[in-house]
């Protein structure tokens, strides 16, 4: 399964489409490509977006924990954009550990948290 | 991919693209006893992990996974059942239990998946094999 | 007597000095500043070289200077011998804080107007404060199954209600200004009961009771009544909230109360969309799991749906907070994370509290707050919807 790997440039940031059912070699495929072409463009942030995933098992969780891990490696920031309710849901049963994982509800209010625009969190 | 949901459907899981085709009959077969696409993707998600857990640790070719229609008092729901004569589960008190599945990896996932469906049953032997069966009702 | 005058104003001015958590300074006959000190830097960010010798309207807004407010203010101290206001004022920065303020003229011994003294108290947050109550009042005036009376910190009665009227028969005219203790048997009231009572309440800040009340025909009915402090901001006492009913009759009624909420619990998901992007789940009852999960996809659809980033959980209808309920509210606050929504926890009694600690259930960073309005005032300031300015920065 050799599809291209949705990934585009928005200014310095990339988003990545992740969306359909996937196989897990093609999840594994995207892994790579996502963190050569971060490494590529030196891109400062970018939004993985799931909201077309309407089933996230263990291994894509783990998947995207990598990815992410890896973006955070090569210096760059990652979020976690549009995971459904459901999938929220069952992650959440499944205990998958997603806990350092920055996520947000839309790719807007992902590129906003990517672009820096602080809001205080009160303590 | 909308495959018309037939009575049974027996999915034989040898290579990772089995692993799709699990996933499209559960939630074809879902669909069709009433559940909405969120209600769905619980019992979806729970078989795939239960089928990948036969790809991974059963030999090629020992596993298959059989989706059906169930039906109950004039409800209608989905039953999945996961069969594998691979290796078996040595300790399955320990498998079942929460916090095994938190320590380090996940294991096989096993609590997590009963948790999100409405029935869920296992059944293994060392040396024989494992069948694990689950259920999800439409409300 | 202009130098003696001076010498009083002096000594004056040196014990004005000393305050600092209200402003104590002189203004000349135009009401420009003339004196200051560290109480009235601290309220309007203003040093002494700053201000003295700057009209008094840059402490107005330009609404006020545009209304003629100052010169009128000042009229009305010279001809009233004072004169007290409430109102916004400017800081500095430009801030405002809502100022509760008094003029006072100083005349020499002719009559001659030498100045004015002005002293301003920072009153933002029981401005606030009175707001929410009125408010709070204006809610509890729809129920008229119980009675909710607000008493002064002497324990007479400053507000009255429908339900109040429908459970003891007295009219508001009738009852304003008096004791709470009219409706009192005698027995009570000479045992010293109601003082003891609005004592403890202000001490431990909550007292219950039962015990037997009077209508106006004189009639007794037997009731259960919680009493609660109002303090201000800087913890003084300014009043109580009396919440009574009439046991006699709430039997029935309660019964009919529950099946009516649980049938619309199970009809509908109960997510209020309180501002934009901020929602609230008030959990009522016992959670059991069917319920909890249907409550938790509910908040998770409609966190979608508006595209919330704030989710506050209300447990203040929650009895007990067991286990099963903690892991419930962790699990509907992680899913809601995944989706990029913050929690918070309000409703959090002490008890509350102590029972997750106890239970060992580490809460991490989720917050809490113990009612409603500070909840929101918390999501507020998550979505950057504070309307009070910060000031600095």
């Amino acid at each position: 399964m050799t599809e291209r790997v949705p990934i585009m440039r928005m200014g310095d940031n990339l988003i990545v489409m992740l969306q359909g059912d996937l196989e897990d070699g093609t999840v594994e495929q995207i892994e790579r490509e996502v963190t050569r072409e971060v490494a590529r463009t030196q891109a400062r942030g970018a939004l993985i977006d799931v909201s077309g995933l309407s089933v996230v098992d263990s291994f894509v969780a783990r998947i995207i924990s990598r990815i992410v891990a890896m973006i955070r490696l090569l210096g760059s920031d990652a979020t976690i954009v549009g995971i459904q309710p459901a999938v929220a849901l069952t992650l959440v049963e499944l205990g998958v550990p997603l806990k350092h994982v920055a996520t947000a509800l839309s790719a807007e209010q992902g590129m906003a948290r990517l672009q820096g625009r602080r809001r205080e969190p009160a303590r | 991919m909308s495959l018309p949901a037939e009575e049974t459907q027996v999915v034989p899981i040898a290579a990772e693209a089995d692993l799709l085709r699990v996933r499209s009959a559960l939630r074809a077969e879902a669909q069709d006893a009433g559940l909405s696409l969120t209600a769905a993707t619980k019992p979806v998600t729970a078989g795939s992990e239960l089928a990948r857990n036969i790809f991974r640790y059963a030999t090629h070719g020992q596993g298959v996974a059989t989706i059906e229609r169930a039906e109950h008092n004039g409800r209608r729901g989905v039953r999945a059942t996961f069969k594998d004569t691979g290796p078996g589960i040595a300790n399955l008190d320990e498998a079942m239990r929460d916090g095994f599945s938190t320590a380090g990896s996940l294991g096989l996932g096993l609590p997590g998946s009963r948790r999100l469906v409405d029935e869920f049953s296992i059944d293994s032997h060392v040396g024989s094999g494992t069948t694990v069966m689950i259920m999800q009702w439409g409300r | 007597m202009q130098v003696a005058l001076d010498g009083e104003l002096a000594f004056y001015q040196q014990m004005v000095d000393g305050i600092t958590d209200c402003e104590v300074v002189r203004l000349d006959e135009t009401g420009a500043v003339r004196t200051w000190h560290e109480g009235a830097e601290r309220l309007y960010g203003y040093t002494a070289k700053e201000i003295v010798g700057r009209p008094m309207s840059v402490f107005y807004t330009e609404d006020d200077v545009r209304d003629g407010r100052p010169g009128f203010d000042l009229r009305t101290a010279a001809e009233n011998g004072q004169c007290v206001s409430e109102g916004w004022r400017l800081r500095n920065d430009g801030t405002q804080f809502w100022a509760a303020c008094t003029l006072t003229p100083i005349r020499g011994a002719g009559g001659t107007l030498y100045g004015y003294v002005r002293i301003t108290r920072d009153h933002t947050e029981r401005r606030e404060q009175e707001i929410e109550m009125r408010a709070v009042e204006r809610m509890l005036d729809a129920i008229t199954d119980y009675e909710v009376i607000r008493l002064d910190a002497e324990g007479l009665i400053r507000s009255w209600s429908p339900g109040a009227e429908r459970l003891k028969q007295f009219t508001a005219a009738e009852v304003m200004g008096h004791h709470v203790s009219m409706f009192r048997p005698e027995e009570d009231i000479r045992s010293g009961l109601p003082d003891r009572e609005l004592a403890s309440a202000a001490r431990i800040g909550r007292f219950e009771a039962e015990g037997w009340r009077l209508r106006k025909d004189g009639s007794r009915f037997w009731a259960n009544t919680i009493v609660s402090p109002i303090n201000d901001e800087s913890g003084e006492l300014i009043g109580f909230v009396s919440v009574g009913r009439d046991l006699s009759e709430k039997r029935a009624q309660e019964q009919l109360v529950q099946r009516q909420q649980e049938e619309i619990l199970e009809l509908s998901t109960p997510v209020i969309q309180v501002w934009d992007k901020v929602l609230v789940l008030p959990i009522i009852g016992t959670l059991d799991s069917a319920r909890a999960a249907r409550l938790t996809e509910g908040l998770l659809e409609r966190i979608a749906a508006e595209q919330a980033e704030v989710a506050i959980l209300d447990v203040s209808g929650v009895p007990a907070v067991d286990t099963e309920v903690a892991q419930h509210l962790l699990k509907t606050v992680e899913a809601a994370r995944l989706m990029g929504a913050v929690s918070v926890l309000s409703g959090v009694r002490p008890e509350t509290a102590q029972a997750i600690v106890h239970l060992g259930i580490d809460l991490g960073s989720l917050r809490s707050r113990s009612n409603l309005k500070e909840a929101l005032q918390l999501a507020l300031s998550i979505v950057g919807a504070t309307t009070v300015a910060v000031s600095g920065d």
